[in-house]
């Protein structure tokens, strides 16, 4: 499903989390979000499921205007929290067995069996997750993540504190659920490799700002890969200025992102249209 | 994308039916629009009240609260003896009633301080909140669930002690026990609320947990005794020394309960009240606000965290 920002700007008091922000993702693409600390990756994806409105401009999931969508846009949203946790005391299979209920999902249980199968946990199922490792408790963040079959996926820092062996693992079944769905998944993340494993495409953000977006093969030719492409766009570097811009904005086009904004500019009470 | 079981599927409050024709096709749609939301939040609610059951079952809450309830009770039996007749009962349900003035808002505080900011803390919050349910509802569930076991456990703890003055007093004592134990219980319920909407206002477990005693601290030893010094110093009126009963649940607790076990001469500030004009159905209408007030707060407030955890 495709997902759009049209010229988003959200602040804190006197931070500017996101300044105008206007970004194009197309449908079914795997799409990497870097940025430094601060850059507004986070803010983004809590505009994208709705916990938050934007100060100016839309967001838009396919032909549905999130900030009119209320907690609806979830049924189509699947997020992994940077955060994620579980009580100590449930097993995999009761944390996702209520996640599915509150979705109001049919057939629970099944959807339950299958999506811990396509994460992995089949065979720990019904441990309590405080005997988990970080890995696993990752992927049982993404099985919650995946257990409605979203549109849209969305990871933040996926493999943040995992060791080698759980990145490997959770990119597996990324690259995985890219290949069987037609979900559009977006990645945030610090870890550049994982970017350039996992993603098709790619925009950087600085002090809520977009930098370059585009294809990672694009946007990495000429350099020896992601690194020295992000190095190069967060430093200001000539070569990732305009061109690159030009690319970011090739989706809302300018006309559009002048318009006024149609949300409110305070924080929209949960449960209000 | 699988759809939902049920109709249309909105934010809680935000109904989206399908076009009508008439008007009233559109309020019949409506309705039914209306009747959709409340069965969705209703489900939504019990399956997180059930997992919050389970999770009180597991950690061992329950079994806690049931064997404080009953080792306090029997001790207050132990101690009371057992005078006979109607002024030996009274005074042992009395002070299984005092009793609970000061275990039950401590048990109630205890349980509920993390009932928002420890699932905050852990992660399990930001996972709930992605989900398509409002944080309200998540607050009712996760409210609900602790409300289960805490009554539960005030219930079943109250029920050894109970069971041997009704043995020993006659079954005439059933209808005086059953107000105590509902009034401890809505008492209970008291303290939870206020836990939980003091859980909501804090970045950290330890913060709410020093709110948690702080508020125990003033309601339970601080306010009765600073109200009975203001009686004494001063000639408040009897609105004012209503205000002042009705500012406090385990005042108002107190007040009533005493008052149906016809033992309202003892304890200060109770036997200061007893000509005060509090019926008992305004008390424990006040019983039932210190449980609604406080939630309605939290359930603001549950949505004021959610904005500044971006921050």
């Amino acid at each position: 499903m495709h997902i759009e920002t049209t010229d988003v700007t959200r602040t804190y008091g006197d931070v500017t989390a996101l300044d105008g922000l206007s970004l194009s993702i197309p449908s079914g693409s795997t799409f990497g979000l870097l940025g430094t600390n601060g850059a507004g990756k986070t803010t983004l994806f809590r505009l994208l499921i709705g916990h938050e409105t934007p100060d100016s401009g839309t967001i838009r999931i396919g032909d549905t205007t999130v900030s009119a969508a209320g907690t609806e846009i979830r049924e189509r949203v699947g997020y992994l929290p940077e955060r994620a946790g579980f009580p100590a005391e449930l097993t995999a299979r009761e944390v996702l067995a209520v996640t599915g209920r509150v979705r109001d999902l049919s057939d629970v249980d099944s959807r339950v069996a299958s999506v811990l199968d396509t994460v992995g946990l089949a065979g720990d199922a019904d441990r309590p997750v405080e005997g988990f490792s970080n890995g696993m408790r990752r992927r049982l963040g993404l099985a919650t993540a995946l257990l409605p079959d979203p549109d849209v996926l969305l990871l933040d820092e996926p493999t943040a504190g995992l060791d080698p062996l759980g990145v490997v693992a959770f990119h597996r079944v990324v690259e995985d659920v890219s290949e069987r769905t037609d979900a559009t998944v977006l990645v945030c993340s610090h870890a550049l490799a994982e970017v350039e494993r996992l993603c098709d495409r790619v925009a950087i953000l600085r002090d809520g700002q977009l930098l370059a977006a585009g294809e990672l093969a694009e946007l990495t030719a000429g350099t020896s890969g992601l690194e020295e492409t992000f190095e190069a766009v967060v430093t200001g570097d000539e070569r990732f200025g305009d061109e690159q811009s030009a690319v970011a904005a090739d989706g809302p086009d300018a006309s559009e992102a002048q318009r006024p904004p149609d949300t409110a500019p305070a924080e929209r009470e949960e449960g209000a249209p | 994308m699988t759809e939902p079981q049920s109709g249309p599927q909105t934010d809680g409050g935000t109904t989206v039916t399908a076009t009508t024709v008439t008007d009233s096709e559109g309020e019949s749609a409506t309705a039914s629009g209306r009747r959709t939301q409340v069965a969705l939040a209703t489900r939504q609610v019990g399956s997180l009240a059930a997992t919050e059951v389970r999770l009180g079952l597991r950690r061992r809450w329950a079994v806690i609260l049931v064997g404080l309830f009953a080792a306090f009770g029997m001790l207050v039996l132990t101690f009371a003896g057992s005078a006979p007749g109607t002024a030996g009962f009274e005074r042992t349900a009395a002070s299984l009633a005092m009793l609970a003035v000061y275990v039950v808002p401590l048990a109630a505080l205890a349980y509920g301080y993390d009932a928002v900011v420890g699932p905050a803390e852990s992660g399990w919050l930001e996972v709930l909140s992605a989900l398509p349910v409002t944080r309200t509802r998540i607050l009712a569930g996760m409210t609900l669930g602790r409300g289960v076991v805490l009554v539960g456990g005030v219930a079943l703890g109250f029920l050894i002690p109970g069971a041997i003055l009704v043995s020993e007093y006659g079954p005439s004592t059933v209808p005086a026990l059953a107000t105590l134990l509902l009034a401890a219980a809505a008492l209970g319920l008291a303290f939870l609320a206020v836990a939980v909407a003091l859980s909501t206002l804090v970045r950290e477990k330890t913060h709410a947990l020093g709110a948690a005693l702080l508020a125990w601290v003033w309601f339970v030893l601080v306010h009765d005794l600073l109200a009975l010094g203001v009686v004494a110093a001063f000639d408040l009126s009897a609105g004012a020394v209503t205000a002042l009963v009705l500012a406090n649940p385990t005042s108002v607790y107190r007040v009533l309960v005493l008052g149906e076990l016809g033992a309202g001469g003892t304890g200060g500030f109770a036997s200061v009240l007893s000509a005060s004009g509090l019926s008992s159905g305004l008390l424990a209408v006040a019983l039932a606000a210190w449980v609604a007030v406080p939630l309605a707060a939290a359930a603001l407030l549950v949505r004021w965290r959610g904005t500044i955890a971006a921050t």
